[in-house]
């Protein structure tokens, strides 16, 4: 009974994000635009699960003990008001019942869903990868619900303040031994007292939405972030003009990332969030590119500001929104630019390393002597991460000259940065030490690895384009019939 | 990606290719590992648990398990098998062991009736805890009948480790190739590490299948290229689709195997905590003795948070005994086994101790010390084994 609490708490939570969305004026439709719908329902689940926390911290700061009322129930209201506005607005521009674009909505994603718009093998191709996907998310879930909290960090410095601050009702601090030692009392004290607590706000939020401390269920917002994550995967996909089987394709490599599934399954960990917030960021901010609506814009800012908030390197994965958004906006000068200020990054780090600086925590210095071999198990050898590293190379390789077009630009000045930022960490920091044991090596590119998938595809997608345009000559290929909307789109 | 092509039509073909170039590649691994003849005769021989003598250090038989817990006076354990196997018919030997320490030495021992006089030996690797195998196919020694054969370890064992079996292998083509598929389809059940590292079956792989598929997909896509060359009417655009194809099916075997392991795993954490609320699977877990402790302490613990410091020799249970008396105002050091000297605690605050040793208690004075600190007055809550609760007073 109170699983069901639990799961309708969520749902609150996803349907609000949805509705704060959907609510943002828009010049276009969403239900218009290829994966609207999916982008809207995908990162409406971030974004309200975020926006959640952020409620609890104002609860807290109000001084509002936590509780399933004070939580749900303007979370609801908000949830009537804003979708009701969102309709109301859709019906004032298109002059018709507050029930057909709902309805067109609907059907048009059931539609797709089904995979009717697909034909043939396509179609065939579609279900089964469909299947496989719900597959994979029935077993995360069964794994969620059943495992007790278990990964080391997760007990020892992230729940640790979910617990606090559930069973009390409010955030208290987390202070370091010697401030622990002179607040008497009124301090909380854990093996990780700075860090950021969204990851404890999402587990209070579960916890009081089950009504019980529970640390096994109380990690099933990780589950909901893994698969709102990958509705917005496929949107974002559709929106840049993927064809849906592609699209959904695309969502599978993302979603079967084993480390990444590892950290839903093991969930408790702000490493997986990061990941998923920054990559949905860095898609808006894609997006915004695209359309420059200012709910684009909103919402790119919303998912960027979780960031710093789930774990301390996400003030860096933030700030490499600032080279997309660079390239983009200046897309004659925005890659030298951006390249410049990597160097001159980059030239700043060796002159800082002079002099053995504290950086957010890591030593910096200049003694490069990684360890190949623990590197090559982590990225080729071991699972971890199926071929992506692999895919990735050979992508930069053959899509060197697809690396700077219009639409894979901002992704490659992103992921060139996290490389960088990845590359400083892993081999010029004491961060180095983790390499070997393999401790932290993975997690850390696993703030990267969804968005490196998503500007794989996109690379390899400009590469085929260009040879398809360099060999007009080539016999007849036959295209998968796509519904007729897909048809008005320009295909590949 | 090649949006436009029709899958069931133009993905055949890469799908072939993939296949063809994984065999290729295999064809070559085998060429370099197949210590002798490819298709030999013999069986695989084993021996278990009961065949081990320790005619050196200590240890012995444990549930099913032989463990070798540690070295002689003299630095040094053997482990003996006795065995006749004809040398010529077994080209390598597997010893199946587990948690065996990084740092010490470890040589394969045989003798043989060609020279009974002789030990023979060879150094044996030792990776994650494992002893990778021993090929002994060229090994001048390895001759006639093998009588007897067994494990030299010299050094101070840091931790005990197990055996649990040893095997002979003619190390054929057939053999080597499922022992690879064996180590592939190894269940790797959820572990401390797997929060940071997913190998993908065994821990040990002498061909991880990752590496596997890429070799070929990289081979497939070579020859495609090549192929070209000579065909040129075969437009490039056509070979990135190829590659696709192959970069997607490879990209699916890979999942297939893990989602089989995460099924394999989801019934194994159905067996353990299946059907319990959140007590029972805590007395379920790994530290369940440490919650029914913890349990029992918070009952005697005041309703409101008080201060709790925990004391235990293994982080572990220090941080875990945290976790689980949290809301209490709890401290326990996360990276060391220190306790705080007992002028930093206050009367009204509470001690918890696991596990540890340097922290006595006298009854008659009511009074508690640790790590041969001054005493301070504390009165005993609560008595377990190896595990109590104090106020301090």
């Amino acid at each position: 009974m109170d699983l069901i609490g639990l799961l309708l708490g969520l749902v609150l939570v996803w349907a609000f994000g949805i509705a704060c969305l959907a609510a943002m004026p828009r010049r276009a439709a969403r239900a218009e635009e290829p994966g609207g719908i999916a982008w809207l329902v995908g990162a409406g689940g971030l974004a309200g699960l975020f926006l959640a926390t952020l409620w609890l911290r104002a609860l807290s700061f109000a001084g509002i003990h936590f509780g399933v009322v004070a939580i749900a129930l303007p979370l609801l209201v908000a949830t009537l008001a804003l979708g009701g506005w969102a309709v109301r607005r859709g019906r004032r521009s298109t002059q018709v019942s507050v029930r057909e674009p709902l309805r067109d909505s609907l059907f048009r994603m059931l539609a797709e869903l089904s995979g009717r718009s697909q034909s043939g093998a396509a179609r065939t191709l579609w279900r089964l990868l469909l299947a496989w996907l719900v597959l994979r998310a029935a077993l995360l879930f069964t794994e969620v619900v059943t495992h007790p909290l278990y990964p080391w960090d997760a007990w020892t410095q992230w729940a640790t303040k979910a617990r606090v601050w559930y069973e009390l009702g409010r955030i208290v601090p987390f202070e370091r031994a010697d401030a622990w030692f002179a607040a008497g009392g009124t301090a909380y004290f854990d093996a990780g007292p700075h860090y950021p607590g969204t990851v404890g706000l999402m587990q209070v939020l579960a916890g009081n939405f089950l009504g019980r401390w529970d640390d096994t269920l109380m990690n099933l917002p990780f589950w909901m972030l893994a698969v709102a994550f990958a509705f917005a995967v496929y949107g974002a996909l559709r929106a840049l003009e993927f064809p849906a089987l592609w699209a959904l394709a695309g969502t599978w490599l993302v979603s079967s990332l084993p480390l990444a599934n590892t950290h839903v399954a093991l969930a408790g960990y702000a490493d997986l969030p990061l990941a998923i917030y920054f990559c949905a960021a860095i898609l808006a901010c894609t997006r915004w590119l695209e359309t420059r609506e200012p709910a684009d814009a909103a919402l790119a800012l919303l998912l960027l500001a979780a960031c710093p908030l789930l774990k301390i390197p996400g003030r860096i994965w933030a700030l490499l929104a600032v080279p997309a958004l660079i390239v983009g906006l200046l897309p004659r000068v925005g890659s030298r630019v951006v390249a410049g200020g990597y160097a001159a990054a980059l030239f700043g780090l060796l002159l800082l390393a002079q002099t053995s600086p504290v950086i957010m925590g890591y030593h910096l210095h200049l003694e490069f002597a990684p360890d190949w071999k623990a590197l090559a198990n982590s990225f080729f050898l071991y699972d971890n991460w199926h071929l992506l590293w692999y895919g990735a190379i050979a992508v930069a390789l053959l899509g060197r000259r697809q690396l700077l077009t219009l639409q894979a630009a901002p992704l490659t000045a992103v992921i060139a940065g996290g490389v960088i930022f990845v590359a400083v960490v892993l081999l010029f920091t004491n961060a180095r030490d983790w390499l070997s044991d393999q401790s932290t090596v993975n997690r850390a590119t696993l703030h990267l690895a969804p968005l490196v998938v998503i500007w794989m595809l996109v690379v390899f997608r400009a590469w085929a384009q260009a040879l398809q345009v360099a060999t007009p000559t080539e016999e007849a290929i036959e295209p998968i019939e796509d519904s007729p909307h897909e048809r008005t789109l320009p295909q590949i | 990606m090649t949006a436009g092509y029709a899958p069931a039509r133009s993905g055949l073909r890469p799908l072939l290719s993939l296949g063809i170039a994984i065999v290729v590649v295999l064809l070559a691994y085998l060429a370099f590992t197949v210590p002798g003849n490819w298709f030999p005769s013999s069986s695989v021989k084993q021996w278990g648990v009961p065949d081990f003598t320790l005619p050196r250090g200590s240890g012995g038989a444990v549930n099913n398990e032989f463990i070798v817990a540690g070295t002689d006076a003299s630095g040094q354990a053997y482990v003996a098998v006795t065995t006749d196997v004809r040398a010529r018919d077994y080209a390598a030997i597997t010893w199946n062991a587990h948690d065996v320490p990084a740092d010490v030495d470890v040589h394969f021992l045989w003798r043989t009736d060609y020279a009974p006089r002789k030990i023979f030996s060879i150094p044996v690797t030792v990776e994650a805890g494992r002893l990778l195998p021993v090929v002994l196919a060229n090994d001048a020694g390895w001759l006639g009948h093998v009588t007897g054969i067994g494990l030299a370890i010299r050094g101070t064992l840091s931790q005990p480790f197990a055996l649990t079996g040893v095997v002979a292998k003619p190390s054929g083509a057939f053999g080597i190739l499922q022992d690879r598929a064996r180590e592939w389809l190894g269940f790797e059940r959820w572990k401390g590490t797997s929060i940071n590292t997913i190998v993908g079956g065994d821990d040990v792989q002498s061909l991880p299948l990752p590496a596997l598929l890429a070799m070929s997909i990289a081979l497939a896509a070579a020859a495609m290229l090549l192929w070209r060359r000579f065909r040129p009417a075969t437009g490039m655009a056509r070979v990135a689709a190829a590659i696709a194809i192959m970069f997607v099916a490879a990209w699916f075997v890979l999942d297939a195997r893990w989602t089989w392991n995460l099924a394999r795993q989801m019934q194994e954490t159905i067996a353990q905590y299946g059907g319990k609320d959140w007590r029972g699977k805590h007395l379920a877990a790994e530290d369940g003795a440490l919650f029914e402790f913890v349990e029992k302490a918070r009952a005697e613990l005041p309703a409101t948070p008080a201060r709790v410091f925990i004391a235990s020799e293994a982080d572990y249970f220090r941080e875990r005994a945290a976790f689980h008396l949290y809301p209490h105002n709890v401290y326990a050091e996360p990276r060391s086994n220190a306790l705080p000297p007992s002028e930093r605690l206050k009367a009204g605050d509470w001690m918890l101790v696991y596990q540890r040793r340097g922290v006595q208690f006298d009854p008659s004075a009511g009074k508690l010390r640790w790590d041969g600190g001054a005493p301070v007055s504390a009165q005993l809550k609560l008595r377990g084994e190896g595990a109590a609760l104090f106020l301090i007073q």
